[in-house]
This record gives structure tokens, sequence and C-alpha cells, in this order.
């Protein structure tokens, strides 16, 4: 008698070994994975989604096939609707930027936001930089601001629309000095810089990587950066804070997020997968080739710098006269 | 480095085999591609990125631009045979080219459009290597005023397209301007005409419009009696299968038009080939000795827009390669390609790379020929279409529109708005409402609108700021086209008056 | 396919009266001119009133000028009742294709119009048919790669 009772506890106990096994079954995708980006082909979304795939295949991080799925429209209403609706597969993975979190603050009809889904982490964040024409009268920041203070609304600075970073850090800008200039919002980085190199405005902000060039030939130039520490390549120019503004701009991020209902496996197998990625040698030259800063922060903590994030900007757009329907 | 001396480096390096392999295959896969409606050189260029990075840079951006320019060449064949664009900037050839081939002119049609792409297009590359910086220096001064007196005067076209009545053509055209406002509006974040739904908050895609309208209403329109005949005539023999000398001395003007319109407008970044290829057939409607046949299978109706919207090829890639300046959806890729090789295009980019600009340039010298030889041939092929009957080709057009909208945007909302917008076009047809003016305003509708609010901010509030230089003439020009229409009925009641009175 | 006579524009002027009225009616809830310039209800403001006005005198002349009877008998109900049906049957088939998928919804509008509307033998409809969708499918989604509606079958 004793000894079948040992061994069925023997026999138990073995089992019980293998349970913490089955319920720790590191899961990985067996179909093909979809990147559902908010942008056209060929949009900034768009590329960083394929470039993603590209090195997710050279580190062979991922056993399928990814495709990017395009989903424009609504300033990513469309693309977090679409996410939203595979509910709980976890082959599905979207990639957001600041306006999924801007979005939904003036849009009524968006009814999917990004709180909906599931964070995974955010991968990047992108500085940008002031910058004038090199042959302005404005050598630094201030200079700028003390002739927008002599001469308010008559200066003028081209940015995109009027709820993007652009416009953001210019009220920000404004509250803390005094100052009011202009902003005249143009749809492409293209338009906004030929603008400035044309005439018609006379400061913008743009991101360090489109303005490199222009500044190399000597047609622009750089008076500070819109970020908490001074970028490698822009070691002499002074930030914000170091240039006597006290400001944290709401910073510009990209991420991944998935369904609502993604299983906790799959999460933690994304949220492991971008990590390794982020470690990675190609990671790290595409982050050095773009000029952006390689800011991981994953799961909870990415859902509440985001909660952060969204706070502050319907701060911003209270304050800036901006009509927020949420 | 010299034009001369750059240009022979330039051929040296577009004349390897791997140049040239790479060139034919950006051609061909450009020409397929634009003869698809729906897949464009965005979508194409995009998915290409990450083959290309593993080859050499200048193959593969001679590659890419191939396909940029190839797909401007295959972009009137479904326009003018089955009256569905090709490309967004083929919607206008639809107008007269769609009209030649249902007067059997098929033919003709697409050797003018091969012929007229060809010219304007070498126009566009031998303009980009004269004049590159110094133009792009130029087109800086070029900002919201200007761009707004460019629309005006695109919209004042209307009035040379509008045919019958101009009361009909100006409703098209502003409900055009109205669908153009739909969404988002970019300086106060407030939805316009979303009806609440989340879809139309990005607005309508111009090129869905022009498909419902042009395509499904056709075949609509063209289903109506129960046996027609066959929907488009064959040409009979060789002769009726390329232009005649006759067509090519017709559309002198035409060639000239077409590229130095479309390379300046190209230049700009921000306006579009679409503009380009209006306001070329505008221009060539203007001048014309009989502008009545435009909208009814005018071959210079083709021939202008076609060129133009080749020659803004090589005009796009001014701003890009001398400024690092993306001025279209295609370029900004080419931006983002050249980037990712690790090249920066910027005011230093001809003297640091010369062998990437002179090599491409070369090389679109040789494709712009390869084309056109790629292209002659292919007409006789397509016309070949014409011989199916009437009842295969409505549910091929049918087919093909489905697909051409369902490939740039994956969604159900937008078939039905495809249905919604051809059972619009069936009813403009059936009313005699012209439908070009609706594509015009839906076109320049939202830019026009932007370039105002965007100068007014520049010059707070003071329209002043409309009187510089270029916009003044624009505008003043806008204002003689729209007065045009006034000046003859005046002319005619004088006439009138003035028989009456010998009677 | 004629164009209806002068009593079309009669009631198109009316549809597009109301449309511009409307279109102004919503444009007032939105701000006309900000201090940065004109706002998001300037342009539709205009171009609404306009429409309005347009087609007020589109309107106008058609009561100045009735259609004459010839005109009025020229309107082919018949024609027009085809088009729409084949306009219904496109609808159809594109409400289907969530169902059904592509190459069948387009399977059965190709059959439909050979088959119905231009009333060619049923082994040819079929025919036609199969092998459009097949063609269709074969090159787009097969070749190009391109997604295609997909329902529970193709």
């Amino acid at each position: 008698m004793t000894r079948t009772r040992s061994t069925c506890a023997a026999a138990l106990a073995a089992l019980a070994t293998l349970v913490p096994f089955a319920s720790h079954a590191d899961w990985k995708p067996t179909k093909p994975v979809e990147f559902i980006v908010h942008t056209g082909p060929g949009g900034g979304n768009d590329l960083l989604a394929r470039a993603v795939v590209t090195m997710l295949e050279q580190e062979k991080l991922v056993p399928v096939r990814m495709q990017v799925i395009n989903k424009p429209g609504g300033g990513g209403a469309v693309a977090a609707a679409a996410v939203a609706d595979r509910k709980d597969d976890p082959n599905t993975v979207g990639f957001i930027t600041s306006v999924w979190l801007a979005g939904p603050l003036t849009a009524k009809e968006q009814k999917i936001t990004v709180f909906d889904l599931k964070p995974i982490a955010q991968l990047l964040r992108e500085p940008a930089v002031f910058a004038v024409r090199a042959d302005s009268p404005y050598k630094t920041l201030k200079d700028f601001v003390e002739a927008a203070k002599a001469h308010p609304g008559q200066l003028k600075q081209s940015g995109g629309s009027i709820t993007s970073r652009d416009n953001i850090v210019r009220e920000q800008l404004e509250h803390a000095t005094g100052a009011k200039w202009a902003y005249v919002s143009f749809p492409g980085g293209g338009e906004r810089l030929a603008a400035l190199l044309g005439g018609h405005v006379d400061i913008m902000v743009i991101e360090p990587q489109e303005a490199g060039e222009n500044v190399r030939a000597g047609k622009l130039r750089v008076l500070a950066q819109v970020s908490e520490t001074r970028l490698p390549k822009w070691a002499d120019i002074p930030t914000l804070k170091e240039a006597g503004y006290d400001i944290h701009p709401t910073p510009q991020i990209r991420g991944v997020v998935g369904p609502p209902e993604m299983p906790a496996e799959a999460v933690k197998y994304w949220i492991e997968t971008f990590d390794k990625l982020h470690r990675s040698a190609s990671w790290k030259k595409y982050v050095e080739q773009n000029e952006l800063e390689d800011a991981f922060v994953s799961g909870d903590a990415f859902r509440k710098s985001m909660e952060q994030t969204s706070k502050e900007l319907r701060e911003q757009f209270v304050k800036a006269g901006i009509k927020v329907t949420r | 480095m010299d034009i001369l001396t750059g240009l022979m480096h330039g051929f040296q390096v577009a004349t390897t085999p791997l140049s040239l392999g790479m060139c034919m295959l950006g051609v061909v896969l450009g020409t397929v591609i634009g003869v698809l409606p729906g897949l464009g050189p965005p979508a194409t260029i995009a998915m290409l990125l990450p083959l290309t990075m593993k080859l050499d840079p200048t193959g593969a951006m001679i590659m890419l631009a191939g396909i940029y320019y190839g797909a401007k060449y295959g972009g009137s064949t479904t326009s003018i045979l089955l009256n569905v664009p090709g490309e967004s900037s083929s919607v206008v050839t639809c107008i007269d080219g769609y009209q030649m081939a249902r007067k059997g002119r098929a033919g003709p049609a697409l050797g003018m459009a091969a012929i007229a792409s060809f010219i304007a297009g070498t126009f566009g590359v031998v303009a980009l290597m004269l004049v590159a910086p110094a133009l792009a220096q130029v087109s800086l001064a070029f900002s919201s005023p200007e761009y707004f007196a460019l629309m005006v005067m695109g919209l004042a076209m209307v009035v040379l397209l509008a045919g019958d009545s101009l009361v009909k053509a100006l409703l098209s055209m502003l409900v055009g301007l109205w669908i153009s406002g739909i969404g988002s509006d970019l300086f106060t974040a407030t939805s316009r005409f979303t009806f609440g739904s989340v879809q139309l908050l990005g607005g309508i895609e111009f090129i869905l419009v022009a498909i419902g309208v042009f395509a499904v209403g056709e075949v609509l329109a063209n289903i109506e009696p129960q046996d027609p005949p066959k929907m488009l005539p064959v040409p009979k023999g060789i002769r009726n299968l390329l232009p005649t000398w006759d067509d090519m001395k017709r559309c002198r003007f035409a060639f000239v038009n077409g590229s130095v319109v479309g390379f300046i407008i190209g230049v700009l970044p921000g306006a579009g080939a679409t503009i380009a290829s209006f306001i070329s057939y505008g221009i060539e409607k203007a001048v014309s000795r009989h502008p009545e046949e435009f909208g009814k299978g005018a071959i210079e109706g083709v021939a202008a827009p076609e060129g133009s919207n080749n020659a803004e090829t090589g005009g796009a890639l001014v701003p890009l390669l001398t400024l690092g300046i993306p001025g279209s959806g295609t370029t900004a890729i080419l931006l983002a390609a050249l980037t990712l090789w690790g090249f920066k295009p910027g005011p230093l980019f001809i003297h640091d790379q010369p062998q990437l600009f002179w090599g491409l340039v070369a090389s679109m010298y040789i494709g712009n020929v390869v084309l056109l030889i790629l292209n002659l041939p292919l007409v006789a092929l397509f016309a070949q279409l014409l011989r199916v009957p009437a009842y295969v080709l409505q549910p091929l057009i049918l087919g093909v529109s489905i697909v051409g909208v369902y490939a740039a945007d994956a969604s159900m909302f937008q078939l039905g708005l495809l249905a919604l917008f051809g059972l619009v076009g069936y009813a403009m047809r059936k009313l005699d409402f012209p439908t070009a003016p609706l594509v015009l305003g839906l076109v320049l509708g939202d830019p026009m609108e932007r370039a105002l609010r965007q100068s007014l901010m520049m010059s707070q509030g003071h329209l002043s700021i409309l009187l510089r230089p270029i916009p003044a003439t624009l505008l003043v020009f806008a204002a003689l086209l729209l007065a045009v229409p006034l000046f003859r009925k005046v002319n005619a009641i004088r006439v009138q008056v003035l028989e009456r009175e010998e009677a | 396919m004629k164009p209806l006579a002068r009593g079309g524009d009669f009631w198109s002027g009316l549809v597009l009266a109301a449309l511009g009225a409307w279109i102004v009616s919503e444009a007032h809830a939105w701000d006309y001119m900000t201090d940065e310039g004109p706002g998001p209800g300037f342009f539709p403001m205009w171009y609404g009133s306009l429409m309005v006005a347009l087609s007020l005198v589109l309107v106008a002349r058609t009561a100045l000028k009735p259609p004459t009877r010839e005109a009025q008998a020229a309107m082919n109900w018949k024609e027009i009742a085809r088009a729409l049906t084949c306009w219904v049957a496109f609808v159809a088939c594109v409400g289907l294709m969530n169902v059904l998928g592509f190459a069948v919804s387009f399977a059965l509008l190709t059959w439909f119009i050979v088959a119905y509307m231009a009333r060619r033998p049923h082994r040819e409809a079929a025919a036609i048919a199969i092998a459009g969708s097949a063609v269709f499918y074969g090159i787009f989604s097969y070749l190009l790669d391109l997604s295609l509606p997909a329902g529970y079958l193709f």
C-alpha cells in the first residue's frame, strides 16, 4: 500500500514540476505577422515599420513572415480601429506615433483610442531643433524671442498641423516668455523647409536629420535643441533649458501596441523581441543614421507615460484655444 | 564638374550592364504599374526599398527613378481605352483620350501619349541637367501667395472646360470644391462634413472620385441601350494605329506647352503632376484654333497633359537633388531611400555625389528612349483590347475600378464610396453636367484654401500679400480667362444687334 | 445615351440648391474669421452660397422655358432602368465581397452583366464570368500580391 502511495506521490511530484513549464511555454508566432501603420506607403510610419521588418529579419528575431499593412486616414483613427478589430490576434502589431495621442483629443469621430489597445513598448523619441536661415539676424533663440516680443505677431514659424509638436513647443515658449509670433501650417515637411529657405517664414522646428545638409551647406543656422540632453551630432547647440527656457515639450514618440485582448504570452513575446531589437547593432545604426533617440519603455510604464503625455497635450490644446472634444 | 564632363561621366556609369539592366527593369515595372489603376510608384517603391538596400545605390536609384517616370507613360493606357485613370496625373488624359478611342482613334491617342511623354520627359531631363541649382533657388521665391494665384488660375480654367453651360460647369466645380474640403481642417483641427464617420476624417481620395465618376459612370451610361454597338470602334489598318503627320503638326505647341508647364510646376514643391496636366490642358485649349474640339477627341488634349506629367518628373527631382526637399509623394520616398543608403540630399549633394547625380541623369535619357521604343508597338497590342465585346469590357472596367480603389485603401467603406460616385457620374452624364470641372475642383479646392489661409497668416490678414509680382500676374491672367466668355457673349450680342440693324 | 431634356435641370437645380443651403448651415457652426486669418467656415460659406445662387439660376431658367413635348418624350425610362439595375448589381457585388470574397462576387457580377444586361446565352455568360474572375484573381492577388476583399470563399 505504502509503495503505491509513494509511487503516486512521486508521479504527482514529477507532474507538478512539469506544470510551471506548461504555463510558461514561450509563445512564438506561427502565422504571418502584420504591422499596421497609419500612413500610406512612403509615409514616416510606413518607412519605420518596413525598416523594423528588415532589421528583425536581419537579426533573425522573428521566425515568420512580416507584412506592413497601410491603414491611412483620420490621423491614426482608421489604423487604431483596424488594430482594435483584431481583438485577440497575437500576430497583429500597430505602430504608433504621438499623433495617436493627439488625434482623439480633437476628433469626436474617433471611437477607438490608443488607450483601448494593449501597450507593448515605446521605441524611439524624435528630437527636433529650432532653425533659422543662416542670413537672419538671430544668433541665439533669445534673439528671436526678443525680436518677437518687440514685434508681436509679426514673426512667423512654419510647421505642421496645429496639434503637432511644432506648435505645442511654440505655445509653451510663448507662454513662458510673453512673446507672440504667428504659426503657418503646411502639410508637408518639404513645403515647410521651402518656406523657411525662401524667406517667407522666420523660424521652424525641424528634425535634425532634415536640417543637417542645409546647415552643412551654410543655408540654415540651428539655435537650440528640443530635447532633454544634447544630441551627439549637435554637441555645441544648447538645449531649450540651457538656452534659458525651462520648458518640457511633450516628447514625440514612436512605439508599438497590440490589439485590446492580445494574450499575455504574446505581449511578453513582443516586448522581449523589441527589447532584443533595440539592443542590436542594426538598430543602433538605424537610430544613428536617422538622428533619433533610442527610448525603450515597455508595458505598463509605457502606458503611464502615454497617459501623462495625453494629459499634457490636452492642457496645451486648451491653453492654445484648440477645440478639445474629449 | 562642368556639365559636359559630368554628362560623359554619367553615361559611362549609366551604360554599364548593371545600370542598363536596372534601368530596363525599372521602366518596364513602371509601365506596368502605370497601366494598373490603384497601384502607383509610391507604393511600389516603398515595397521595393528593403530589396534595394542590398544593391548598389546608383543602380537602385536608376531603377526607382525608372519606375517613377515609367509609370507616367503607362498611366495613359487605361485612361484612353477604358476611361479609368491609371495614375492620378492621367485623369486629364481621360477627357480627350477616351473620346478619341470612341471615335476609333485609340491607336493615335496611345501613340501620341507615348510620343508626347518622350519629348517632354527628355526635355525634363535636359532642364534638370542644365538649370537645376539655379532654378531651385528661384523656386524658393514661390510660396503660398504664388500657389494661391496658381490655383485660382487653374480654377479659372473651368471656363475653358465648360462646354455648353457655364452655370452647370461652375456648379460641378463647386461640388468638387466641397468634396475637397471634407475631413479634418489642417489649421484648426475642426472636422468638416465628416458625417461623424471616422473614415471621412482624412478626406476622400481624389483618385477614388475620378475612377467612380469617369469609369463606373461611363459603364452605367454605356449599358443603357439594349444592344450597344461595340463599345469602342476598332481602328482599321496600320495607318490608324499611330498618329499621322497631321496629328504631329497639330501638336507642335502641345509638346512645348506640356514640357515647359510640367517641368516648372514639377519644380514647385507641393504642386503636383495632376495640377500640371490640368493647367497645360487648359493652356492648350485656350490657344487652340479649334477649342470646341476639346472634350470631344482633340489629339492635343492628349499630348499636352501627357507631356506635362512626364516633364513634371524631371522637375520634381530638382528640389529633391538640390535642396533635399521632396515635392511629391514619390520624391519623398526617394528621399527616404537616399537617406537609408547614407546619402544626404541637400545643396551639396550634386557636388558630393557626382557619379550618382550624373549617372541618374544619363540613365533618364536612356530610359525615355527605351520607353518610347517599348510603348509604340504596345499600342497595337492594347488596341486589340477594343475587339472585345462591350459586355466583356463593362465588367472588366468595373473589376479594375474595384481592384484599383481597394489596392489604394483596403476598406469596404471606400468601395461603397466608389459605388456612390459611380452613380453620381451617371447622374451627371444624364443631366448634362460636365464631369471635368468636378475633378478640377476636387484637385484644387483644398490646396487653394490652404494657400490662401497660409498667405493671410504670413501677412497678418493683409490681402496685399497677393499683389506681389507673381501672384498679381497670375490673378490678372485668371481674371482675363474668366472674362473671355463674358466678352464672347457681349460680342455675340453686339453682332446680333448689328445684323438686325442691317436688315 | 441621351441626356435628359431641360426638365432634368429643374430637379438637379433644386437638389444642388438644397446641398448648398446645407453646406452654408454647417459652415455657420465654424469660425468664419479668426485673428489668424479665415477660419474653417470661410470657404464653405462662399462656395455654399455660390452653389445656392447658381442652382437657383438653373431652376429659374428651366421654369421660364419649360421643356417641349418632344424633349420630354425623349426621356427613355427603360434605358435608365437598365443603368440603375446595373448599378444595384454593382452595389450588391461590393456588398457581398465581405461574405463571398472578391472572386466569387465579381464572377456573379460579370455573369449578371453578360446574361441579363446583354442577353447572351447562359453558357457564354458563365464561361466569361469564371474566366474573368480567374484572370483578375490570378493577376492581382497571385502575381502582384495585392490584397483583394476576402470572405468565406475566395
